[in-house]
């Protein structure tokens, strides 16, 4: 049978982190119930979505440019993400770990340098 | 672990990597003007690369990646095929307006993830190659992005690759917990003896993902699509250089991760060669474009690669790496042909009733097609018959009688639709105007191929057995 309590940790911290995002999302709620006047009006109801109208036609058309952003941030967000690993488990790796993560960066950068000749990173 | 020995052992990764990443500067700077260099130092790399793959054998990086004969094979195969992709492809892209360097980039970072797949001898491995190869193909698929079919052609393979990938992950998953370890070897070493269902599970799943990655039925729905859609020598490229990774690939999984049980995959394989033979057979009779009747071809020809690895034995797998090489060379020389029909402004034709009359107004290129055709076809003098002596050969060795016999009776289907176009081509009265020929490239392309497949390819089995007899004897 394994043995369950060694994944004690990870449930406790699901567990607090199910607790303390929902007091973000509703104690301000309560919060506002309870103190402000209570006036709902269809501007103030409306969700508030990235500039646009939240509910239309999903086939509506906009600017494709917003989509390269997007995706060129989460090349680059990824990046960050794989360096936390990385960072806290150094000392186990080496220099092997460190020369990797070097090669990684460096071919990002590489990808980077592209999207920027390119003119990617250009609004206009 | 020895640093220096494994990346010498992966030198042919290396070198395309860092190649492709320097070609991307060019690129970057130079646009469009510099696609001729870049393609020529493209096939440039790829034959560093394949002197690179023979110059050092051994396992890499503790066991993740094997330079053994079977790997070799496979890596010669795959740049030969990528080499002759980039080949036929300028005149094509020029025509569309979209020639752009990023083609044989593309093609280069799709070969270092190929070359990853024959080499795998990890899980691990075998998943970063096959998402680096299919990563390049998405785009590849998409390269006429003002063409609207093939912009659904690079979406319809994304979202179905992705999603093989997740089921392919999941059975690795799988084993891996049931296992404890992703390497081959571990895998292989405790999956022997009874084996928990939560493993078998693991088998189906892996094997499930990786029959998409080969098309072979029943997870074939998106190759006619992509096929049909995707460039003409982007679908070149399809059709040889990852069919042969993903073939490999199979192979080493099957044999290596999974060979102490054999009996479980097997009936699987079985089930899925008949299934694509007979599927592809059939329905390519209905089909009226070119591209995706030759996208049903590979379906069938998966499934006589599939006969052979069904054998399960050394002489099976063999039997694979001969067809595999044989059927590149058809199915390149078959696009290089069809790549040389045009319309009277130039435009690509890829219709059936194109290459009606054919014999009358290009006989050189009505003869190099009906060679292919036959040569698929498996009809005697021509060496596609030979790679399915070798398959059957090989199948009724390990007792699979029933199993090739059901084989052969089914190849008689596929033959109907190839002697289709032979008798279009030399029977039927011509109803476009067509142009043929397509400069030197693509005519040398086809000759050449053509030369390979007829009957004087038998002068190559000695060599081509023995390659691939060394190449099958270092996975057992």
């Amino acid at each position: 049978m394994v043995d369950l309590s060694q994944y004690l940790p990870i449930l406790l911290f699901l567990g607090v982190a199910i607790a303390i995002s929902s007091i973000f999302v509703f104690l301000p709620m309560g919060v506002a119930r309870l103190t402000g006047a209570h006036k709902p009006t269809a501007a103030k109801l409306a969700e508030y979505e990235c500039g646009f109208p939240a509910f239309e036609d999903s086939r509506s058309q906009f600017d494709v440019r917003f989509y390269l952003v997007a995706i060129l941030f989460i090349i680059f967000d990824l990046e960050a993400a794989f360096l936390f690993p990385w960072a806290v488990s150094l000392e186990e790796i080496g220099i092997a770990g460190w020369a990797t993560m070097m090669v990684f960066l460096f071919e990002l950068i590489i990808g980077f340098i592209y999207a920027w000749k390119v003119g990617a990173l250009e609004w206009e | 672990m020895d640093y220096g020995q494994s990346l010498l052992i992966t030198l042919p990764e290396i070198i395309l990597s860092i190649g492709g990443l320097v070609l991307l500067l060019v690129a970057a700077w130079s646009g469009a003007k510099a696609t001729r260099a870049v393609s020529i130092s493209a096939v440039a790399l790829l034959v560093a690369a394949g002197v690179a793959t023979l110059c050092y054998t051994g396992d890499a990086f503790g066991a993740l990646y094997s330079g053994d004969q079977f790997s070799d094979f496979g890596h010669v195969l795959i740049y030969i095929a990528a080499a002759i992709s980039l080949m036929i492809a300028p005149r094509f892209f020029q025509r569309a307006g979209l020639a752009r360097a990023e083609y044989p980039i593309l093609i280069l970072y799709a070969c270092v993830g190929m070359g990853m797949m024959v080499s795998a001898t990890d899980f691990l491995t075998l998943y970063i190659g096959l998402e680096l190869n299919s990563l390049a193909a998405y785009v590849l698929a998409s390269f006429l992005r003002t063409d609207e079919r093939s912009a659904e052609a690079g979406l319809k393979y994304f979202v179905l690759g992705a999603l093989a990938s997740g089921i392919l992950l999941f059975g690795m998953s799988l084993v891996y917990g049931f296992t404890g370890s992703t390497s081959f070897v571990a895998v292989l070493g405790s999956l022997g003896g009874g084996m928990e269902t939560g493993a078998l599970f693991g088998i189906v799943f892996v094997l499930a993902g990786l029959a998409f990655k080969i098309s072979a039925v029943p997870f074939h729905m998106w190759t006619p699509d992509v096929y049909e859609g995707a460039p003409t020598p982007v679908t070149a490229f399809f059709a040889s250089a990852p069919k042969v990774a993903a073939t490999a690939l199979t192979v080493r999984v099957a044999v290596d991760a999974f060979g102490t049980q054999t009996l479980a995959w097997q009936q699987i394989i079985i089930f899925i060669a008949l299934a694509s033979i007979i599927l592809g057979g059939v329905a390519a009779i209905g089909q009226t474009n070119l591209k995706r009747l030759l996208a049903y071809s590979s379906i069938n020809n998966i499934g006589f690669l599939l006969i052979g690895l069904a054998a399960g034995t050394q002489e099976g797998i063999s039997a694979v790496l001969v067809y595999l090489s044989i059927y590149v060379a058809m199915t390149l020389g078959s696009f290089a042909c069809i790549m040389q029909l045009r319309g009277p402004d130039g435009e690509p034709r890829e219709e059936l009733s194109d290459i009606a009359g054919l014999s009358q107004t290009n006989k050189g290129l009505a003869l190099a097609m009906a060679i292919f055709m036959f040569s698929l076809a498996g009809i005697p003098p021509l060496f596609g018959f030979w790679g399915k002596v070798v398959v059957f050969d090989a199948a009724i060795g390990a007792g699979l009688l029933p199993l090739a016999v059901i084989g052969i009776a089914a190849s008689v289907i596929g033959a109907f639709y190839y002697i289709k176009i032979v008798k279009l081509m030399y029977f039927d009265e011509s109803r476009t105007v067509l142009q043929t020929g397509d400069g030197k490239a693509l005519a040398w392309i086809g000759a050449i191929m053509a030369l390979l497949v007829s009957p004087l390819g038998y002068f190559s089995i000695p060599l081509l057995g023995g390659f691939a007899n060394n190449a099958a004897s270092a996975l057992f």
